[in-house]
């Protein structure tokens, strides 16, 4: 029960780090905080560790707060062995789509991964907005035909007669 | 007059606009409107002749004080060491201070220096005119139009009157310029209003690479909230390369195309189809 109460606490925790963590907080600040929180937790309630974290302000987190933590209650069985690694429920935060993976060794917190991350409402992007190689084919539809404007690098005066941009304009002179 | 691309874009006027253009500043600028009935809320062709005006009023003037081109601008005469930067203008001052921001917030990869040492602030200057005439369009109650600066981009509203849809973007394919390589939608409530492209063999050169840097990216695309965020991180990651562009994924609210030297794309996922 006391492990158990560590990892629903943890969980619960982390998700509330991790918005922090979107909202600029250190990875490094987090994993400190976390494995505080797991501490403080086995000697005391599961709330404790819901007022940690820096960016616990938001209304988002309480909600995170509260699915990650049932979440963790339902996968405690493994966590009296003291040891593995515990998966939080998805949930909205104002940051996007959350959810955390914890690796618990010896009681003891060692990671804290963000397992699932989108930018459906395109508010994450601190975390999953990064360039990636993509195919032409991947890349949004680029067909003259649709467009209204036309981005380059800068042509000069003699070269835009010839351009894209051009024929738009002498379209709708 | 354009002889390559006429047959790709004609299906593009199905959509009524009005364009005006002219040259400032070593290129073209382009003013769109979408057109039709004043009385569902059009310009009128004097308005969109009013508009353009300004707008040409202020690219001109900016240009006279600070082109590179111009012997008698106030840019010249600071190069050629006849004016102090402590008695230039106040407009020259501001342009000065918000490079060297963003010569700061880039750690260099955009920069107001010429390797010989000569303030340039042509990387900056464009963009500028830009966001001052999009203030001025605004001022004037004109709420959908697209002004194209050579190719960098800032739009409002939408390119059909009363129509809640975005600008459609082209870009432009490095390896023919002919074609496009994707598009992006800008205005009518997306995040970015602006998309601002800098390529590696750029007019005047005035991109320069950081001191060891590889020349990774030959074009690179940003869109931004802001024609200024677009245009200098544009610039900044073609001189910085890889670590510039992660720099500038993981502190502005953007989204990056880049062509790499081998043709192979990058994208933000806002890119992704």
């Amino acid at each position: 029960m006391k492990a158990r109460g560590a990892v629903s606490a943890a969980l619960a925790s982390a998700g509330i780090l991790l918005a922090g963590w979107q909202a600029g907080a250190q990875v490094a600040e987090i994993r400190r905080s976390v494995v505080a929180t797991s501490a403080g937790t086995n000697a005391g309630t599961t709330s404790g560790g819901a007022t940690s974290g820096p960016g616990s302000a938001s209304s988002g987190s309480s909600d995170s707060a509260a699915a990650a933590e049932s979440s963790g209650s339902s996968g405690a069985g493994a966590a009296a062995a003291g040891g593995g690694t515990y998966a939080g429920a998805a949930v909205q935060t104002r940051f996007g789509t959350v959810q955390v993976q914890i690796t618990v060794k010896s009681g003891v917190i060692t990671d804290v991964t963000a397992l699932h991350l989108t930018d459906d409402d395109r508010k994450s992007v601190q975390i999953s907005n990064r360039a990636a190689p993509l195919l032409r084919s991947e890349v949004l539809a680029a067909q003259s035909a649709n467009v209204q404007t036309i981005s380059g690098a800068t042509v000069t005066s003699d070269g835009y007669l010839t351009s894209l941009q051009a024929a738009i304009d002498a379209a709708n002179l | 007059m354009p002889q390559t691309s006429e047959s790709q874009v004609a299906m593009t006027c199905r959509e009524a606009m009005k364009a005006r253009t002219f040259q400032c500043m070593g290129t073209v600028m382009s003013l769109t409107f979408p057109s039709g009935p004043a009385a569902e809320g059009h310009p009128s062709d004097d308005e969109i002749a009013a508009a353009a005006a300004v707008v040409e009023r202020l690219f001109l003037d900016l240009d006279q004080t600070f082109s590179l081109y111009r012997p008698d601008s106030e840019a010249s005469r600071l190069a050629r060491g006849e004016l102090a930067l402590r008695n230039v203008s106040a407009g020259m001052r501001e342009r000065y201070e918000e490079a060297l921001d963003w010569r700061h917030r880039t750690e260099g990869a955009f920069t107001p220096e010429r390797s010989d040492g000569v303030l340039d602030l042509s990387g900056l200057i464009k963009g500028h005119a830009i966001r001052e005439a999009g203030t001025s369009l605004l001022a004037l109650g004109r709420h959908d139009w697209c002004l194209n600066g050579g190719g960098d981009v800032l739009v409002t509203g939408s390119p059909k009157h009363g129509i809640d849809e975005p600008w459609q973007a082209g870009i432009v394919d490095p390896e023919d310029r002919g074609t496009l390589v994707a598009a992006y939608p800008l205005g009518a409530g997306r995040k970015h209003a602006a998309l601002a492209t800098s390529g590696s063999a750029e007019r005047g050169d005035h991109i320069w690479g950081q001191p060891g840097a590889a020349r990774a990216f030959i074009q690179v695309s940003v869109a931004a909230a802001d024609i200024v965020t677009a245009d200098v991180l544009a610039t900044a990651i073609v001189a910085g390369g890889a670590p510039m562009l992660d720099r500038a994924t993981d502190c502005w609210d953007i989204s990056v195309l880049a062509v790499a030297a081998d043709g192979q794309l990058l994208a933000t996922p806002g890119f992704r189809r």
